[in-house]
C-alpha cells in the first residue's frame, strides 16, 4: 500500500512538472470543448436555432406582397429586413448584399405579382366552374429567392420549402377568393336556367357567406418532440453533445503521456532499477494508473464546469448534468480505465517516445472520429456507422448521450461500460504478455 | 544497515554462489552467459572485465533478478535468486549503466521514492537519504532536479540511489563511465568505504586501471565464458609479459574491434 502510494505520488509530482503533459491533459480538452462547442453552436443556430434574416424586396406593393410580408413577419425563426443601410434596396443592391454574405438570402416579390396571382387564380376559378371568360391555362408566377453561395444545401432546401409552403397558403386563399366571387353568379345562372323567372329572389347566396378566414388554419399540425426511453426530454444541442464528447477525447488522450512515461522509464533504466526492488511491478503500474485516473477525473470535472458555467457566459446554453450524475461519473471512470489500458499497451508496444508521440495521438483522433466525437455517428455514411462500433470512444460517447440526452440509467449504459472495461483488460493483458516476453 | 536481512543461519563466507549459470536469448546462436561458476566472498569487490558483448550486463541482470537464467542457479547467501527473487531483492542494490533516475525530480525526491520502494519509511528513510547524499557529495544539491546536474553529479546520484538502503550486495554496471576525474575519484573512494563496511560488490568496467586498483578479484569474460579469474596481482604474476590488467585483457580477448 505504501509503495503503491509512493508510486502514485511520484507520478503526480512528475505530471505537475511536465508542462507539455499538462497542456495535453488539461488545456487541450478545455480549449477543444470551448472552441468546438462555440463553432457548432453557431452552425446549429445557422441551421435553425437562430432567427434567419431575410432581405425582403417588394417591387409589387400589392395584396400578395403584403400577405407574404405578414406571413414571414409572423413566422418563427425569421426576421424580415426591408432596408439596406437605411435605404429600400433594388434587386441588384439586394443581390450584391447577399453575394457579399451580409444576408443568407433575399426574397424578391416581382412587380405586378398581386395582379398576376389574382388573374391566374381567376382563370383557375373560371376553368373550375366552367364559367364564361378566358379559358387559357393558368401559368405560374415566379418569385425569386437569391441565396448566398456559401449557404449549405440542407439549409437552402429548408428555406425554399418554407417559402413554398407559405406561397401555397396564399395561393389557396386567392383561389378560394376567386371561387367565392364566381360561385354565386354561376349558382344564380344555374337556377335561372332551370327555373326561369321563378328563380328570381329564390336563390339564397350561400357562396357570398363563405368566410375565408379559415384558409390559413391548417387541418393538421406537425409538432416536433424529442422522446427518450422514459420521459420526454429537450433535444440535444451543441453543449450537451460536445461537453461529454470532448471530455472523453481528453480522457483518452492521457494514453499519450502515460505511454510516454512508461517509455521514458524503460529507456532511462528506471524501470530496470524498480524491478530489482522488493516491490511487485503490478503495484508500480497500478500506482501510475491511479495517478492518471485521478487526473482524468479532475479533467472531466473541469470540463463539465466549463460547460456549466463558462460556456453560458460566451452565449451558449448551459450544460445540464442530467438525472444520473454518479452514473455519468462511473462512465467517465470506465473510459479513463480503458484509456489507461491503451496507454499501458502503447507504452509497452512502441519502442521510442517519438513513436508514441506520433502513433498515440493519431490513433486517438481516428478512434474519436469513428466514435462520433467530431461528427455524430448518425450523420456518417452507413459503412462508417458500422465501423464506428469498434471505437471505445463510441461506446463511451453513447453511454454519455444515453445518460445526458435520452435520460437513461445504469442499466442503459451497462453494455458500453462492460465493453470499456473489457477493452482495458484486453489491452493490459496483451501489454503484460509482451512485457513478460521481453523480460525473458 | 540491512545486513540483518541475511538469514541468521547463513554462516557461509560467500555472499554469492553462481553455479553453472547460462543464458541464451531467444533466437541467439551463442549463449550470452555460458556455464559460469564462481563464488564471491562477503565484503569482496569482484570485478567483471570484458569487451562489448562479453556477457557482463547479462550476468549483472541475472544477479539482480531482472533476467531469469536459462540454466544454472544463483544463490545469495542461502536464497535461491530465481526461486525467491523478492527475498533476493531485499539484499541487493543496483547501480545500472544508465542514469536510472527521474530527470524532473530532485535528487532528494528520487531518493525518497526509491527508498520507499525499498521499504524504508520515517527516520530510516530520512537517515538513508542523508547518508546517501553525503556519501556522494550531493547534500548541498539535494533540492535540484536531476536534469540540471552535470554528468558527474548524475553518476553520483545514480550511485546514491543504489546505496540508499545500505544493501549487503551492490551490483555496479559501469558506474564511472563518461564522468570527470573528480567525480570518478569520489565514487571509487566511496566504494572502498562500502567495502570496508562489509558490502559485497560486483563491478563491471572498461577501465582496467580502475579495476586493478579497486577489485579484490577480477574475472575476464568473453563470449559468456570466464577466460581468467583471480586477484589482479596474481593474474599479472601468471602473465609476466603483461605490465598491467589492460595488457592482459588485450592478450586474452584480442585486439579485434567488438562492434
Amino acid at each position: 500500500m505504501r509503495r503503491w502510494l509512493a508510486a502514485t505520488l511520484k507520478e503526480m509530482l512528475l505530471l505537475s512538472r511536465d508542462r507539455s503533459g499538462l497542456l495535453v491533459l488539461f488545456v487541450m480538452p478545455a480549449v477543444l470543448v470551448l472552441v468546438i462547442t462555440l463553432v457548432q453552436e453557431n452552425v446549429m443556430k445557422t441551421m435553425g436555432e437562430r432567427r434567419t434574416q431575410i432581405l425582403f424586396v417588394d417591387l409589387d406593393g400589392g395584396r400578395v406582397a403584403r400577405q407574404v410580408e405578414s406571413a414571414l413577419t409572423e413566422a418563427d425563426g425569421v426576421q424580415l429586413v426591408k432596408a439596406l443601410d437605411g435605404m429600400v434596396p433594388d434587386v441588384s443592391a439586394a443581390r450584391r448584399a447577399v453575394a457579399k454574405g451580409r444576408f443568407q438570402l433575399c426574397l424578391v416579390i416581382p412587380e405586378g405579382l398581386s395582379a398576376e396571382v389574382r388573374k391566374q387564380a381567376r382563370q383557375f376559378a373560371i376553368q373550375a366552374l366552367n364559367a364564361e371568360g378566358d379559358h387559357a391555362a393558368p401559368t405560374s408566377a415566379v418569385v425569386n429567392v437569391y441565396f448566398d453561395p456559401a449557404v449549405t444545401g440542407g439549409y437552402r432546401s429548408a428555406v425554399r420549402h418554407l417559402l413554398q409552403l407559405m406561397l401555397l397558403q396564399i395561393e389557396v386563399q386567392e383561389k378560394m377568393t376567386q371561387l367565392s366571387e364566381l360561385l354565386p353568379t354561376q349558382f344564380e345562372k344555374a337556377l335561372q336556367s332551370a327555373l326561369g323567372p321563378m328563380a328570381a329572389g329564390m336563390a339564397p347566396d350561400p357562396a357570398a357567406a363563405i368566410n375565408l378566414d379559415w384558409t390559413p388554419q391548417p387541418l393538421f399540425e406537425v409538432r416536433a418532440i424529442s422522446v427518450a426511453g422514459k420521459a420526454t426530454v429537450k433535444p440535444t444541442n451543441a453543449v450537451q453533445q460536445n461537453v461529454p464528447a470532448w471530455s472523453l477525447f481528453g480522457i483518452f488522450f492521457i494514453a499519450v503521456p502515460m505511454a510516454g512515461s512508461f517509455i521514458k522509464e524503460r529507456l532511462s533504466g528506471v524501470e530496470q532499477r524498480m524491478r530489482t526492488m522488493p516491490v511487485s511491478y503490478l503495484a508500480l503500474v497500478s500506482g501510475k494508473v491511479s495517478a492518471y485516473l485521478l487526473v482524468c477525473m479532475v479533467q472531466f470535472g473541469l470540463i463539465l464546469m466549463i460547460g456549466r458555467w463558462l460556456l453560458p457566459l460566451l452565449g451558449t446554453s448551459a450544460f445540464v448534468l442530467g438525472s444520473a450524475p454518479w452514473t455519468l461519473l462511473a462512465v467517465a471512470l470506465c473510459a479513463a480505465i480503458a484509456a489507461a489500458g491503451y496507454g499501458i499497451l502503447l507504452g509497452t508496444v512502441v519502442k521510442s517516445y517519438e513513436q508514441a508521440a506520433m502513433f498515440g495521438p493519431i490513433s486517438i483522433v481516428v478512434a474519436a472520429a469513428l466514435g462520433g466525437i467530431m461528427v455524430p455517428v448518425y450523420a456518417m455514411p452507413l459503412p462508417m456507422q458500422k465501423i464506428s462500433i469498434i471505437s471505445p470512444l463510441a461506446w463511451a460517447q453513447n453511454a454519455c448521450l444515453e445518460l445526458l440526452v435520452r435520460g437513461g440509467d445504469l442499466r442503459a449504459v451497462a453494455t458500453p461500460v462492460v465493453l470499456l472495461l473489457l477493452f482495458a483488460a484486453a489491452c493490459m493483458g496483451v501489454a503484460w504478455a509482451m512485457f513478460s516476453r521481453r523480460a525473458r | 544497515m540491512l545486513y540483518d536481512e541475511w538469514p541468521m543461519t547463513d554462516t557461509s563466507p560467500n555472499a554469492l554462489v553462481i553455479d553453472n549459470l547460462s543464458k541464451r536469448y531467444h533466437g541467439a546462436e551463442q549463449p550470452a552467459v555460458d556455464a559460469l561458476s564462481l563464488k564471491i566472498r562477503r565484503g569482496e569487490i569482484f570485478g567483471l572485465l570484458g569487451p562489448n558483448g562479453a556477457g557482463k550486463t547479462t550476468f549483472i541482470s541475472i544477479l539482480s533478478t531482472l533476467l531469469p537464467p536459462s540454466g544454472g542457479r544463483v544463490f545469495m547467501g542461502e536464497i535461491d535468486c530465481a526461486r525467491n527473487p523478492r527475498q533476493a531483492r531485499r539484499l541487493i542494490g543496483l547501480v545500472p549503466q544508465e542514469i536510472a533516475l527521474f530527470a524532473e525530480l530532485s535528487a532528494r525526491e528520487n531518493l525518497s521514492f526509491f527508498g520507499k520502494l525499498q521499504g524504508l519509511g520515517g527516520r530510516a528513510l530520512q537517515g538513508g537519504i542523508r547518508m546517501a547524499l553525503n556519501a556522494v557529495g550531493l547534500e548541498s544539491h539535494a533540492h535540484r532536479r536531476i536534469s540540471t546536474f552535470s554528468g558527474g553529479m548524475k553518476r553520483r546520484a545514480n550511485l546514491a540511489a543504489g546505496i540508499l538502503h545500505q544493501p549487503p550486495v551492490l551490483l555496479l554496471d559501469e558506474p564511472t563511465v563518461g564522468i570527470d576525474a573528480q567525480s570518478r575519484q569520489l565514487i571509487l573512494e566511496k566504494l572502498k568505504e562500502l567495502k570496508a563496511a562489509g558490502t559485497t560488490m560486483v563491478y563491471t568496467t572498461h577501465y582496467m586501471e580502475e579495476a586493478q586498483g579497486l577489485c579484490d578479484r577480477v574475472a575476464i569474460l568473453d563470449k559468456g565464458r570466464i577466460l581468467e579469474m583471480g586477484a589482479p596481482k596474481a593474474l599479472l604474476a601468471d602473465h609476466p609479459q603483461c605490465r598491467n590488467l589492460g595488457d592482459l585483457f588485450l592478450e586474452l580477448t584480442g585486439k579485434d574491434l567488438r562492434d
